[in-house]
């Protein structure tokens, strides 16, 4: 028994010395592109990690290295990173402004997919910064370059939606937020938007049984997504669209659980990563 | 007589040709060390020049003086005089101190932040007189890394202190600022539903009004019922997103108190060990660097090694997320 045991390993280890034996390394890649790659790699973690600061640093070493390389699809997309990563610190003007170097060039560099991109979230900040103009004709050109089937068309659907309720048009909104709400294809985060959306026109056209409903189906996608801004969101929502049906105690409950939310986010983000 | 006679040919004058092998030996190694000599300039005619600092610190035979970045001298004496002050002696080359004046001044700085320390000579004014051989010139000291941050905590701890301060004041200006926008939103709250109440008796007044009186009035009371609905939707989104606002600056308020209280203790903490730590940190710095360009290259080339490749994770591809919410 022992002997067979024995046999078995001594095989093991000469199939394995042989396949490593067998198999050429692979060359190593130029140093540029090692550069790039470990640029990109870091910037990503450090972004995951909620280092916003660093992330920004490696993207815009990424940045350098792809344009000296020529490599225009990668640049529009790190270009669009690095808009985000402005956003997310509330450099909102740093942010457009990148968006702006896709959105404005005037030669075909960079491929339709990020200028769609580009687009899209540029009408997202616009909208967040109050500016519904801009945006609205961010969001058409966007829509214009998002043909019927393309991956973001939920996203849009929903983005319009939510500005339509901003400029206090709630039917519009509501009819929108719907079907979006309803679309299983639009993935789970944009489903529960388009049905915050839904419950805040639902709350504007003063249906608060339905609003209250909304909410409460928006809170259950946004609690396993883990988004804690979004679960203080819609926690808000409740206490206002109970305290509206006089159900006082329900809605001091909701707002002191969204108060506790928004108290601890901040922290979380940082205990996750230690 | 000889006890053994050289009967060999080749022995002849065997003295004569041992003296010349050790001469020519001596005479290579006189010229070896002659050529190091001249190259290390210690056959060029210096002139030495004297400063006085307050401490010897850092302060240490050999170390190089330069002038624009070259080699021009090095300190050559360090003496204690009556008075504590250290009494310094550096040697310039003389072909070089046409280029100093009477008023140079001679800098302590580091090479890199933690570099080993020069003296920097400059130039000194035009209009005065070429420095000579015997001068004494002013020393002064550039700043170190202790220095630097010496200066840096001067600096920056009254601004922390003032920054703690203010948030930390119930009556302070932000604080009183933030209360008042508490205030304004109950009277917001308030307003948006008088606003709507407003807007309601409008519409009432709309259905309830004579026909006739319509076309006078109608106009008039339309506009009216715009207005009000205008403001009602100002109102409700100021309700809507003010408290939201008010979470974040609360937040965003007791974050920077608790970080203007953690740089607080730890810059107390850490700068009276700083001197003893940067001895420390430049050999620690020296052997780090050379261990991650080892590291760095072992880990290139395992994440290339057959069985290893498969675990490494590759980068990610494309934007990274945002929708319609961020």
């Amino acid at each position: 028994m022992t002997n067979a045991i024995y046999k078995i390993w001594l095989l093991t280890v000469l199939f394995t010395v042989t396949a490593c034996g067998s198999s050429t390394p692979p060359p190593r890649e130029p140093q540029l592109l090692e550069k790039l790659h470990a640029a990109e790699k870091d910037a990503r973690h450090a972004l995951n990690g909620g280092e916003l600061q660093r992330a920004q640093h490696s993207f815009n070493k990424a940045l350098i290295l792809q344009q000296s390389l020529d490599d225009t699809a990668g640049a529009a997309t790190t270009m669009i990173n690095l808009a985000t990563v402005a956003h997310q610190l509330h450099e909102d003007e740093a942010a457009l402004a990148w968006l702006d170097k896709i959105l404005l060039e005037r030669a075909p560099l960079y491929p339709a997919d990020s200028q769609l991109t580009a687009a899209f979230r540029k009408a997202v900040i616009l909208t967040n910064l109050g500016r519904f103009g801009e945006a609205d004709t961010s969001l058409q050109l966007a829509e214009k370059s998002c043909e019927k089937k393309c991956s973001q068309r939920f996203n849009i659907d929903t983005l319009r939606a939510r500005i339509f309720l901003l400029n206090g048009n709630a039917e519009t909104a509501l009819a929108l937020a719907q079907i979006v709400g309803k679309a299983v294809e639009a993935g789970k985060e944009e489903q529960a938007n388009a049905l915050r959306v839904q419950a805040g026109a639902e709350e504007k056209l003063q249906r608060y049984a339905d609003a209250l409903t909304h909410y409460q189906s928006a809170l259950e996608m946004d609690k396993p997504l883990g988004l804690s801004s979004r679960i203080a969101e819609d926690l808000n929502g409740l206490a206002r669209t109970a305290k509206l049906l006089g159900r006082e105690q329900d809605a001091a409950a909701y707002a002191r659980r969204a108060s506790l939310v928004n108290e601890t986010k901040d922290k979380s983000v940082l205990s996750a990563h230690e | 007589m000889t006890l053994l006679a050289d009967k060999d040919d080749r022995f002849k004058n065997l003295f004569g040709k041992a003296a010349l092998f050790v001469l020519l030996a001596v005479l290579g190694m006189g010229l070896v060390f002659f050529w190091t000599g001249m190259k290390k300039g210690a056959f060029t005619p210096k002139s030495p020049i004297y400063f006085v600092a307050d401490t010897g610190l850092d302060l240490k035979e050999g170390i190089p003086v330069k002038f624009s970045g070259f080699k021009i001298g090095k300190l050559t004496s360090l003496a204690l005089d009556e008075q504590g002050h250290v009494q310094v002696e550096i040697e310039i080359e003389t072909k070089h101190l046409v280029l100093l004046r009477q008023d140079s001044v001679v800098s302590l700085k580091k090479e890199g932040v933690i570099g080993d320390g020069v003296l920097d000579i400059s130039r000194g004014s035009e209009d005065k007189p070429v420095l000579v051989g015997g001068s004494k010139v002013l020393f002064e000291r550039a700043n170190g890394l202790e220095q630097a941050v010496m200066e840096v905590k001067g600096r920056v701890m009254p601004i922390i202190d003032d920054v703690h301060k203010i948030l930390s004041d119930p009556d302070g200006d932000v604080r009183q600022t933030l209360k008042n926008v508490r205030q304004l939103t109950a009277e917001i709250n308030g307003l948006a539903s008088e606003m709507r109440g407003t807007r309601q008796k409008i519409d009432q007044v709309l259905v309830s009004v004579d026909k006739n009186l319509n076309n006078e009035v109608g106009p008039l009371l339309h506009s009216l019922r715009q207005s009000a609905v205008q403001a009602e939707t100002i109102t409700t989104k100021l309700n809507q997103d003010l408290p939201g606002l008010l979470n974040k600056v609360d937040s965003s308020m007791e974050n920077l108190r608790k970080t203007t209280e953690t740089i607080n203790k730890s810059v107390q903490q850490t700068v009276p060990q700083l001197p003893g730590m940067v001895g420390e940190t430049r050999e620690t710095m020296g052997k780090t660097r050379e261990m991650m360009g080892s590291t760095i290259e072992v880990v290139n080339g395992l994440s290339t090694m057959w069985p290893l490749k498969g675990s490494v994770p590759v980068p990610e591809k494309g934007p990274v997320r945002m929708d319609s919410h961020d």
